[in-house]
């Protein structure tokens, strides 16, 4: 029992951090968002000149913003789900259907994060972007196409995010059934509502 | 074989995995048992390139430009445009609730956003006059409803994308149901007000006073102008909108009013980040789930179910209706879109009825289905304003949900009420 709380802890110790770094870098790429596209919208219809890369630029910053920022939202429990039928089970049938629950989802993960890592670096992720590049000199001379494969990544590393946050839901769901909760290292509350 | 992985998607759901998960796993589920392993890879890719589109961009937009709106102090200003306007009338603040709900929805189309916003601040006003706070919390959360119907709508961004229906046609569909809704909810207000004798909030409004108001609350209210004017006349598209409704709402929280503070950024770009990713995740998810319906024949298959039970299409959208409002109470809207559309919409496209005109009746039902219990979302979000229990509000929300079932039945039956104004803009056929 002392070594689910152990990695309870390490798991609480290292995602910490980490989703804290991936919301502010998804909070970054919001605001780039919208700065590209009010660009592409002045040059569209003041300069009445559209710029090639813009549209691209801002899918590019929404996927990492998406990918960065779910797993944070999944910790919080802010992941829709129908939840009326803990109403009707005793508590410990409850902890026993959630286990078994993020069971389901980790498996959905784990072979996505194998698919994804195909799809990586598969024929897919080594075309290149239709309008990113970046300079590779300080006089902007040279310039190095951005590979699709950087942005099909942010998927990829929010699924992997997106397990070390089930296994540490896991872990936490064995602890509590085990009567170990009141130990547990506190996490967030629900943070993410929905469209509506 | 394939037609099971509805069903197991089902009871997936039932037992509580998050709709993101049951999405993927019942139809991977299937291929793997059913030698498609192949099509597995399909599920994925679809999940990445469904996230990876510009239209969907407009979602994070109008949620950060809502959220950039609430923190600003726009709703205060609303609400007292409202108060010049209503606030004379027998049942004064329940109206001004109503016509706040109405304009908010101009600018934010989120349900939870206006019953947070409104409801913290109208709640204890109205119980400041008498109102028993149930009846307050009530009203507050059944006019929320209106958010998502009006446009812009986060929930007909989502139906739009998924369905491949354009953004434009159904916002411009959503406007008479929303001020529909509305009108039937004061019209309820007006019947109780003077069955109950409930107060007058102010006394009546000088044009100076109307006037001041008006002019405090311009800024805001020239938020739909820009948005929804900037798509008609086709300079906008509805995601560079979103971003102008984004740069709009900052500029007059910052600068015009000056009750946003640069502080409060980060806070504000998280929450509608967190927000908007799980809508993303989703979505992708939805457009998975779509190429496993397409490969499985469920929407024939279901076809040939309806109709076998009736051929008479205003009794199949009778009981569509029943079928939405009853998952409406279990699910918020936005999921229960991403999973239901791809189902029933080729249905009823095939029998026949306006994809547009269908588009409406199901987003306005399942936006109904936020204030229904047991699992409506805005009853959750109203309790936690005001402090009153769930069950409470489900009873006192009652009168106002009947006058919106009646609205949804209007609508169904009566497509001119969403068609027209789509029709007289081009934007429907």
């Amino acid at each position: 029992m002392g070594a689910l709380l152990a990695a309870a802890r390490l798991l609480n110790g290292i995602l910490t951090p980490l989703l804290a770094a991936g919301r502010w870098i998804g909070v970054l790429a919001i605001a780039v968002m919208v700065i590209v596209i009010l660009i592409q919208v002045f040059c569209r219809y003041v300069l009445n000149s559209a710029l090639p890369w813009p549209d691209e630029a801002a899918r590019f910053c929404m996927l990492w913003m998406a990918g960065l920022m779910a797993p944070t939202a999944f910790r919080a429990g802010s992941f829709v789900a129908i939840d009326t039928i803990e109403a009707v089970l005793p508590k410990t049938a409850i902890r026993l259907l959630s286990l078994f629950l993020l069971c389901v989802s980790l498996a959905v993960l784990v072979i996505a994060v194998q698919i994804g890592w195909k799809e990586v670096n598969g024929i897919g992720g080594r075309f290149a972007t239709a309008s990113l590049y970046l300079p590779t000199s300080i006089s902007f001379d040279s310039w190095y196409r951005i590979p699709r494969s950087w942005m099909m990544t942010s998927l990829l590393v929010g699924i992997a995010l997106l397990i070390l946050v089930n296994i540490e839901l896991l872990i936490r769901g064995l602890a509590r059934l085990f009567g170990r909760g009141a130990e547990l290292p506190q996490l967030p509350g629900t943070i993410a509502s929905g469209a509506e | 074989m394939l037609i099971w992985f509805l069903p197991l998607f089902l009871v997936l759901l039932l037992v509580g995995l998050p709709v993101f998960f049951a999405l993927l796993f019942a139809p991977g589920a299937l291929l793997w048992l059913n030698g498609q392993e192949r099509d597995i890879t399909l599920l994925y890719r679809n999940l990445y390139n469904g996230m990876d589109s510009f239209p969907l961009m407009a979602i994070p937009f109008f949620m950060l430009a809502g959220e950039l709106m609430n923190r600003g102090g726009i709703t205060l200003r609303l609400v007292e445009f409202s108060q010049a306007l209503m606030g004379h009338l027998r049942g004064g603040l329940a109206h001004v609730n109503v016509l706040s709900s109405i304009l908010f929805a101009g600018l934010s189309g989120s349900a939870v956003a206006d019953t947070s916003a409104l409801g913290s601040m109208l709640i204890p006003a109205m119980e400041k006059q008498g109102y028993s706070r149930k009846f307050a919390a009530a009203i507050t959360a059944a006019s929320s409803v209106i958010g998502p119907i009006i446009p812009p709508s986060g929930i007909m961004i989502i139906y739009a994308y998924v369905m491949g229906e354009s953004v434009a046609a159904l916002f411009l569909a959503g406007i008479v149901p929303g001020v529909m809704v509305g009108v039937g909810l004061m019209a309820m207000i007006k019947l109780m007000a003077d069955k109950y004798d409930f107060p007058v909030a102010s006394q009546k409004a000088t044009w100076g006073e109307r006037g001041q108001a008006s002019l405090k609350a311009f800024f805001p209210l020239l938020t739909p102008v820009i948005i929804l004017g900037g798509i008609l006349a086709g300079v906008f598209t509805p995601t560079e909108a979103a971003a102008v409704a984004v740069a709009y709402a900052l500029f007059i929280g910052l600068f015009v009013i000056k009750t946003l503070k640069f502080s409060e950024l980060p806070d504000v770009l998280t929450r509608a980040g967190l927000t908007s990713a799980v809508v993303l995740l989703l979505v992708g998810a939805a457009m998975s789930f779509k190429t496993v319906v397409s490969l499985s024949h469920a929407p024939e298959q279901l076809a040939a179910f309806i109709l076998a039970l009736t051929e008479n299409p205003l009794l199949l959208l009778f009981l569509i209706n029943l079928l939405l409002f009853v998952v409406g109470m279990f699910l918020d809207a936005g999921p229960a879109i991403i999973i239901l559309g791809p189902i029933l919409g080729p249905v009823f496209a095939g029998l026949g009825v306006d994809s547009i005109h269908f588009a409406i009746i199901m987003c306005v039902n399942l936006t109904v289905g936020l204030a229904t219990p047991p699992m409506g979302l805005v009853l959750f979000v109203a309790s936690a304003v005001s402090g009153e229990r769930v069950t409470t509000i489900a009873k006192a929300i009652l009168p106002f949900l009947a006058v919106e079932v009646v609205v949804i039945f209007l609508i169904t039956f009566f497509p001119a009420i969403s068609m027209t104004v789509p029709r007289l803009t081009g934007f429907a056929n």
